[in-house]
C-alpha cells in the first residue's frame, strides 16, 4: 500500500514536471521578450539571452513620441478603431446567427452556402480591389474605412456562433412565440442572455483584430503620416531595415505594452471562451 | 464653366508664355502639397519645409510630410500612383519602374513654371549638379527627378588596427590579413545590387530595353575579355574563404555592431555602425580588387543615388516641382549633409571641407570612378538575389565549369525574361 | 452528420433551382392575370400599392426606381458602355501656367471601368429581382382584395419586421456589407484573371484589356510566356499541401495531449498552467513571429548558443550544415521544419483551449461504465475520447485545414525578406520553396503588381479548397453518428 502511493507520488512530480517543461519551452520567446524590452541597446542582441544592462529607457522613449514612433497615438488609435469594429461585428455576426440558428426562411439554405463558398476563396486576393472600393468612396486614410474592412463582412464568421444558439433549447422559443412574445423579443431577452460564453467570445475575438492585422491597415492608411497609424503597423514599421537598430528594443517594449491587456483580456474572458467555442464547436 | 476653363486653359497658356510676361498670381487658395521622405530625414524635412514656405510667403501652403523610406517607395507609390505624394523621395534604381508606371512627372515639361517662380532653369539645376547624377536621373532624355544624395553605393570599411591600408587593396591580402587578426571580412553577396560589383568590375553589363525587360551578359565573355565562369569562380574562392562571412541582406548592421568583424562592405547609412565597432581603427577606402586567373581586377560597383522626384498626377505640379527643387538645393544637401552625413550631388556642396574630410564619402567618391549606374528591371532582383546566396553558401562547385555555366544561363534566362 | 450535410447540400441546390422557377413562373402568372395596376408596376413600381392604398409603400418604390434610373443613367452608364473594351482613352495633360496645375483629359481608367461596372451588375441584378418580386407582390395584393382580405397598413407591415420577417431586418446590413466587401472583390479579381492587368498595364497611366484563358494557359506551361510559372506552382503547390496538413494535424493533436495533460487529475494548479501557455496566444502574432524569426535568424541568438555550445560544429560535421550557421530559418528542409515546429508552438494552446471544452462535455456515463467494465485509461481514451473528439471536431479540422492553406501570417511573418531561395528556376518567377500559394500571390500583386497572375493562383487556391472541402465531407465524417452523443 505505502510502495502503492510513493508510485502516485512520483507519477504526480513527473507529469507535473513534464508540463512545467512544457511552459518553459512554450514561455522562452516571450520571456526574451520581455528582458530584451528591459535592455538599454537599442538594437538587437545577438550574443546574450539576456541584456548586459538593464534599463527602462525603451518604455520611456515609447511615451516620448518622435517621428517614427508615436505609440500612445498609436494605442489610442487602435483602440477607437478596435471598439468600433467590436461594437458592429457582434452585432453582425450575432444577428446572422440567430437568423441562421432561429428562424426558418425561404432564402435561409442558399445565403449559408454562399457563406461557405465565399469563405474559401483566399483573402488577401480582394484587398486590392477593397481597397479601391474604399478609394471610390473616398474612405482611404481614414479610420471609417479601416472599421468597414474589419467589420462590414464579419457576417461571414458567423458559424460559431450559430452552432452555440442552436443548442438553446427549442422548446423555449416556441412557448414564448405561443405566449406572443416578437421575435426581436425572444432574441434580446431571451437567447442573447442565456448565450453569455458566445457574445463574450465574439466580443473579444472581433476586438482584437486591429491589433493584429497590419496587412489590411498598411494598405489603407497608406498617406505615411506615422501620428495616424494602428499600433500594428506603427511597430511593424520599426523592423524596416533601416531602423530596426535603432527601434529594435522599443519594438519589444511596445510588443508587451500590446500583449499586457490582451492577454488580461484573454485570460479573465478564459471561461466564456473555452466555453463559447466549445458550444459552438461541438454542433458545428 | 468648366467646359470653358478646360478651352480655354491651353490658350492662356500659351498667350501667357508668348507675352513673356509670365507670371503667377498669388492666389488666395490654400496650395496643398503631400510629401514624402525616409524617417532619418522627418526633422530636416520639416525645417526645410518651413524655410520654403517662408521664401513664397507671398502664397498660403498646406505642406503634409509622411514617412515612407527611399528603398520601398516605389512599392507603395505603384499600388496607387494617385494616392501617393506630390514629392517623394526614392533611391535611383526604382527612377525605371516609376517612370514606365508614370508615376514621376516629366520636369522638363514644367521648365517654364519653374523658371518663373524659382528664378532658375531646370538646366541650372542640372548644371549645378555632378553630371553622373545627372544622367542617373535622365531617362529617355527627359529629366525625371532632382539629385539628392551622391553617395547611395558601396565601399570598404576597415578596422585599421587589423587590416593596413596595403592589405585592403585586394580581397587577397584583404582576407590573409583578417585571418592573422582572427576576425572576418563581412559582405552581402544575396543581393542583386552588391553582387553585380565583380561583374561590373570585370567588365560585364546590363541594360533596361524600353519594355521594362532587362539586358544581360554575364554569362559570356565581357568587354574585358573575361568571361563570367571566371569571374563566379573568384567570387566562389573568396566567400569559401573561412575569414569570409556572407551576411544577409539587412542584417550588416547587426553583425557590425556584433564585432567579428574587421572589414565590411557597405554604404554610407552604416557609418556611424562602423566608427562604433571600429573605434579609433575606423577608416575607409574604394573596393578591393580580386584575382581572376593571374590578373588582379577592381571591383566595380552599382553607383546609386537618392531622388527627390514629382508625382505625374500631383494636383499643385508646378508648386510641386518647386518643392522638390528645393528640397535638393545646395543648401538643403549641406544641411542634410550636416544632419546625417549624406553626400551631397551638388558641386559646391561636394567641394567643402567638411565633406572632404568625411572618410566614408571620400572613400564613396574614390569608388565613384569604378561605379556603373545599375539599369536593370524588376525581374532582375530576384533571380540575382539567389545566384549570390548559392555562391555564399557555396552551392555552386568551384571547379566545375559546367556547372557554373549552367547556372549563369538560369540566371540570364530569369532575369532577361520578359515582364509581365 | 455527413449523410446530413451531402443530402442538405444536394437538397439545397434542387431546392435552390426549384425556388428560381417558383419564382419565375409565378412572376409570370402575375404579369399574365394582374390587373391593370399590377401590369402598371411593370414600369411604375408603385402602381400596384398606390391602387390598394398602401401609399407609404408606393412612395418607397417610386423613390427607389426613381433612384434606379438616376444610378443607371447619373454613373452606371458612364462605366458599362466601356467593359468590352477596358477604356480606350489615355491620360493627356496640359499644363497651366495660371494656377500651376495640369489639366487632365476625360481619361480612361480600366481598373475603375471593371470596378464600377461590376458594382452596376449587382445593382442591376438586385433591381432585377425587386422589379419581378414588385409584380408578385402587386399581384398577391390584387388577390387579396378580390378575396375581400384584410390588407396590411404600413405600420403593420413595418411590425412584421419585428415579428415574422425579423430575419431581413438582421440579415440586411450583414448581407450587404459582405456584397460589397467580399463579394463584389472576389468577382473583381476573378475577371480581372482574364485580363492582362501587370506592371506592363497599369492604371491611371496605361490601360489592361481582356486576354481571354491566355493566364492560365501560361500558368500550366502553356502561352509562352514564363516556363518557370508552372515549375514554381508545382512546388509552391505542394509545400502548401503539406504545410496544411501538418500544421492542422499536429496542432489538433498537440492540443488534445496537452489539454488531456493539463485536464488529468494529477495536475496540480491547472488553471495557472492553463493561463501560462495561452499567454503565447494573446501576444499579438506580428510581434510573438517577428521576434521568433530574430531569435532563429542566421546571426541571432539561438545560433550563436548553438555555436558556443558546440552543436553548430556537430552539425557541420555530421553533414547537415554547409555554413557557419545553423539555417533554421534561410535554407529548404531546415525552414519546413521549424516553421511547422513554430506554428505547434503558437498553435497547440489555441488548441488546447478548443479541446478542454469538448472534454468537459464528455459523456460522463459511457466513461464509467467503461472503467467498471475495467478498462485502461488508454483504452478508454482509444475507445471513447477520441472517437468523441474526432466527432466533435471533425468538420472544424476541415475548416481549419482550409485555413491553413490560406495561412498568410505565419509564413509571410516567418520568411518574407529572411529566407532567398536558392533555386535559380524558382526564383525566376518569384517564387520560394516555403512560400504558400497565398504568399506568392500576395508578393506578386505587391512587389510586382503582377494581378493577373495573383488572380488565376487565388481562383486555384479556390478550386483546390473547394475540392478538397467537398471530398472532406462526405468521405472523411462518414456514417451515421449523429444520434450516438445526443
Amino acid at each position: 500500500m505505502k510502495k502503492m502511493k510513493s508510485n502516485r507520488t512520483s507519477t504526480i512530480v513527473l507529469h507535473n514536471l513534464l508540463i512545467a517543461v512544457l511552459a518553459i519551452i512554450w514561455l522562452i520567446p516571450i520571456v526574451w521578450l520581455l528582458c530584451t524590452s528591459f535592455s538599454s541597446y537599442s538594437g538587437m542582441n545577438t550574443s546574450t539571452f539576456f541584456p548586459k544592462e538593464w534599463s527602462i529607457t525603451h518604455y520611456v522613449k515609447l511615451f516620448q513620441p518622435d517621428s517614427v514612433a508615436q505609440f500612445p497615438q498609436w494605442f489610442l488609435n487602435t483602440f477607437i478603431i478596435a471598439c468600433f469594429t467590436c461594437v458592429i461585428s457582434t452585432m453582425f455576426v450575432l444577428m446572422v446567427a440567430y437568423a441562421t440558428s432561429v428562424m426558418r426562411f425561404p432564402m435561409r439554405k442558399p445565403l449559408m452556402n454562399m457563406a461557405v463558398i465565399l469563405n474559401l476563396f483566399p483573402g488577401m486576393l480582394a484587398m486590392i480591389a477593397v481597397y479601391f472600393t474604399l478609394k471610390s468612396f473616398n474612405l482611404t486614410n481614414s479610420y471609417a474605412g479601416l472599421i468597414m474592412v474589419y467589420s462590414a463582412s464579419s457576417g461571414l464568421g458567423y458559424l460559431i456562433a450559430k452552432g452555440f444558439f442552436d443548442t438553446v433549447p427549442r422548446a423555449l422559443c416556441e412557448a414564448a412565440r405561443i405566449d406572443g412574445c416578437s421575435e426581436a423579443r425572444i432574441f434580446f431577452q431571451m437567447v442573447l442572455p442565456m448565450s453569455r460564453p458566445i457574445v463574450v467570445y465574439t466580443v473579444i475575438s472581433s476586438f482584437l483584430v486591429p491589433w493584429m492585422d497590419f496587412v489590411y491597415a498598411k494598405m489603407i492608411l497608406n498617406a505615411g503620416i506615422s501620428s495616424k497609424y494602428t499600433v500594428a503597423i506603427g511597430l511593424f514599421k520599426m523592423l524596416d531595415k533601416s531602423l530596426i537598430n535603432t527601434y529594435f528594443t522599443q519594438f519589444c517594449a511596445g510588443g508587451v505594452l500590446v500583449s499586457i491587456p490582451i492577454s488580461a483580456l484573454f485570460v479573465i474572458m478564459q471561461k466564456f471562451y473555452v466555453e463559447g467555442i466549445t458550444g459552438g464547436a461541438v454542433k458545428g | 464653366m468648366k467646359l470653358t476653363k478646360k478651352v480655354l486653359a491651353p490658350v492662356m497658356a500659351v498667350a501667357m508664355a508668348a507675352s513673356s510676361s509670365v507670371c503667377v498670381s498669388a492666389a488666395d487658395d490654400t496650395i496643398t502639397l503631400t510629401l514624402w521622405g525616409a524617417e532619418e530625414d522627418q526633422d530636416l524635412l520639416k525645417e526645410l519645409v518651413a524655410k520654403f514656405e517662408e521664401t513664397y510667403s507671398d502664397f498660403k501652403f498646406d505642406i503634409q510630410i509622411g514617412v515612407e523610406s527611399e528603398s520601398t517607395a516605389k512599392d507603395t507609390i505603384l499600388t496607387d500612383v494617385e494616392a501617393a505624394a506630390d514629392v517623394y523621395a526614392f533611391a535611383s534604381d526604382q527612377i525605371y519602374d516609376l517612370v514606365n508606371a508614370g508615376a514621376l512627372a516629366n520636369l522638363d515639361e514644367y521648365d517654364e513654371a519653374f523658371q518663373a517662380v524659382a528664378g532658375k532653369s531646370i538646366a541650372d539645376v542640372k548644371a549645378a549638379n555632378s553630371e553622373s547624377s545627372v544622367a542617373a536621373a535622365t531617362v529617355n532624355d527627359s529629366f525625371y527627378a532632382f539629385p539628392m544624395a551622391g553617395d547611395n553605393s558601396y565601399f570598404l570599411y576597415y578596422d585599421s588596427s587589423i587590416v593596413s591600408p596595403e592589405d585592403a587593396q585586394s580581397w587577397d591580402t584583404l582576407l590573409a590579413a583578417a585571418e592573422a587578426g582572427g576576425k572576418k571580412v563581412g559582405m552581402t553577396l544575396s543581393s542583386g545590387w552588391y553582387n553585380a560589383g565583380f561583374f561590373y568590375g570585370a567588365g560585364f553589363t546590363t541594360d533596361l530595353n524600353e519594355d521594362g525587360t532587362t539586358v544581360m551578359d554575364w554569362n559570356g565573355t565581357s568587354a574585358s575579355g573575361i568571361t563570367g565562369v571566371d569571374v563566379v569562380k573568384s567570387m566562389l574562392n573568396i566567400a569559401g574563404n573561412a575569414s569570409f562571412q556572407a551576411v544577409a541582406d539587412g542584417d550588416l548592421s547587426n553583425q557590425i555592431a556584433a564585432g567579428g568583424l574587421c572589414a565590411v562592405v557597405s554604404g554610407t547609412w552604416d557609418a556611424s555602425a562602423v566608427q562604433d565597432a571600429f573605434g579609433d581603427g575606423y577608416a575607409a577606402c574604394k573596393l578591393p580588387t580580386f584575382t581572376v586567373g593571374d590578373q588582379q581586377v577592381q571591383m566595380g560597383s552599382a553607383f546609386g543615388y537618392k531622388f527627390i522626384g514629382v508625382n505625374a498626377y500631383a494636383e499643385n505640379i508646378g508648386w510641386a516641382a518647386v518643392l522638390a527643387e528645393y528640397l535638393t538645393n545646395e543648401e538643403a544637401q549641406v544641411a542634410r549633409f550636416d544632419a546625417r552625413q549624406i553626400g551631397p550631388t551638388n558641386l559646391v556642396a561636394v567641394e567643402s571641407d567638411a565633406v572632404k574630410a568625411n572618410l566614408a564619402i571620400t572613400a564613396v567618391i574614390e569608388q565613384s570612378e569604378f561605379g556603373v549606374i545599375q539599369k536593370v528591371g524588376g525581374k532582375y532582383w530576384d533571380p540575382a538575389q539567389t545566384f549570390g546566396e548559392n555562391i555564399a553558401q557555396g552551392k555552386i562547385p568551384a571547379d566545375d565549369d559546367a556547372a557554373i555555366q549552367e547556372a549563369l544561363d538560369t540566371l540570364v534566362e530569369g532575369v532577361t525574361a520578359p515582364v509581365e | 452528420m455527413a449523410n446530413q450535410s451531402k443530402d442538405t447540400a444536394a437538397a439545397a441546390v434542387s431546392g435552390f433551382f426549384k425556388a428560381i422557377g417558383g419564382f419565375f413562373s409565378s412572376f409570370g402568372t402575375a404579369a399574365a392575370k394582374g390587373d391593370a395596376f399590377v401590369k402598371l408596376s411593370l414600369l411604375w413600381w408603385g402602381a400596384g400599392y398606390a391602387r390598394r392604398k398602401q401609399y407609404v409603400k408606393a412612395v418607397i418604390m417610386t423613390v427607389l426606381e426613381v433612384a434606379l434610373i438616376l444610378f443607371t443613367f447619373g454613373f452606371a452608364m458612364d462605366y458599362v458602355p466601356k467593359f468590352g473594351t477596358l477604356g480606350t482613352v489615355k491620360p493627356e495633360k496640359v499644363f497651366n501656367m495660371q494656377t500651376m496645375k495640369n489639366e487632365w483629359n476625360d481619361y480612361d481608367n480600366s481598373f475603375q471601368i471593371l470596378l464600377f461596372s461590376l458594382f452596376s451588375f449587382v445593382v442591376w441584378f438586385a433591381a432585377f429581382v425587386v422589379w419581378m418580386k414588385n409584380v408578385v407582390n402587386a399581384y398577391a395584393l390584387q388577390k387579396k382584395a378580390e378575396a375581400g382580405k384584410h390588407i396590411n397598413t404600413f405600420k403593420e407591415d413595418l411590425h412584421s419586421l419585428k415579428e415574422e420577417n425579423f430575419h431581413i431586418t438582421l440579415l440586411t446590413l450583414p448581407v450587404l456589407g459582405v456584397v460589397i466587401f467580399t463579394l463584389i472583390p472576389i468577382l473583381l479579381l476573378i475577371l480581372v484573371a482574364f485580363t492582362n492587368y501587370d506592371q506592363n498595364h497599369m492604371p491611371p497611366t496605361s490601360l489592361f484589356s481582356w486576354v481571354g484563358i491566355n493566364n492560365f494557359l501560361s500558368l500550366f506551361g502553356g502561352g509562352g510566356l514564363t516556363v518557370s510559372f508552372g515549375y514554381s506552382f508545382v512546388r509552391v503547390l505542394g509545400w502548401t499541401l503539406v504545410w496544411a496538413f501538418f500544421s492542422t494535424f499536429t496542432t489538433y493533436i498537440g492540443g488534445i495531449l496537452l489539454s488531456l495533460l493539463l485536464n488529468s487529475k494529477k495536475t496540480r494548479l491547472p488553471k495557472l498552467w492553463r493561463t501560462l501557455f495561452i499567454v503565447t496566444i494573446a501576444v499579438p502574432q506580428f510581434v510573438s513571429l517577428l521576434l521568433v524569426r530574430n531569435f532563429f535568424s542566421n546571426g541571432g541568438i539561438v545560433n550563436t548558443i548553438c555555436s558556443n555550445i558546440g552543436l553548430t560544429g556537430f552539425l557541420r560535421d555530421a553533414g547537415l550544415v554547409s555554413t557557419s550557421y545553423i539555417p533554421f530559418l534561410s535554407a529548404p528542409g531546415w525552414a519546413h521544419v521549424m516553421i511547422i515546429l513554430i506554428n505547434i508552438w503558437i498553435g497547440v494552446p489555441y488548441q488546447m483551449l478548443i479541446s478542454t471544452g469538448v472534454l468537459m462535455n464528455l459523456p460522463v456515463d459511457q466513461l464509467e461504465s467503461a472503467r467498471v467494465d475495467g478498462a485502461t485509461p488508454f483504452q478508454i481514451f482509444r475507445k471513447i475520447t477520441m472517437p468523441y473528439l474526432l466527432f466533435v471536431t471533425g468538420p472544424a479540422l476541415v475548416t481549419d485545414f482550409v485555413k491553413n492553406i490560406n495561412n498568410f501570417n505565419v509564413i509571410y511573418l516567418l520568411t518574407e525578406n529572411v529566407y532567398t531561395t536558392t533555386n535559380q528556376v524558382m526564383a525566376n518567377s518569384q517564387a520560394k520553396e516555403v512560400d504558400l500559394l497565398v504568399t506568392w500571390l500576395f508578393r506578386l500583386t505587391q512587389d510586382y503588381y503582377n494581378y493577373k497572375m495573383a488572380s488565376v493562383i487565388g481562383i486555384v487556391v479556390f478550386i483546390i479548397c473547394a475540392i478538397f472541402t467537398l471530398v472532406a465531407f462526405n468521405r472523411m465524417i462518414k456514417g451515421d453518428k449523429e444520434g450516438t452523443y445526443q
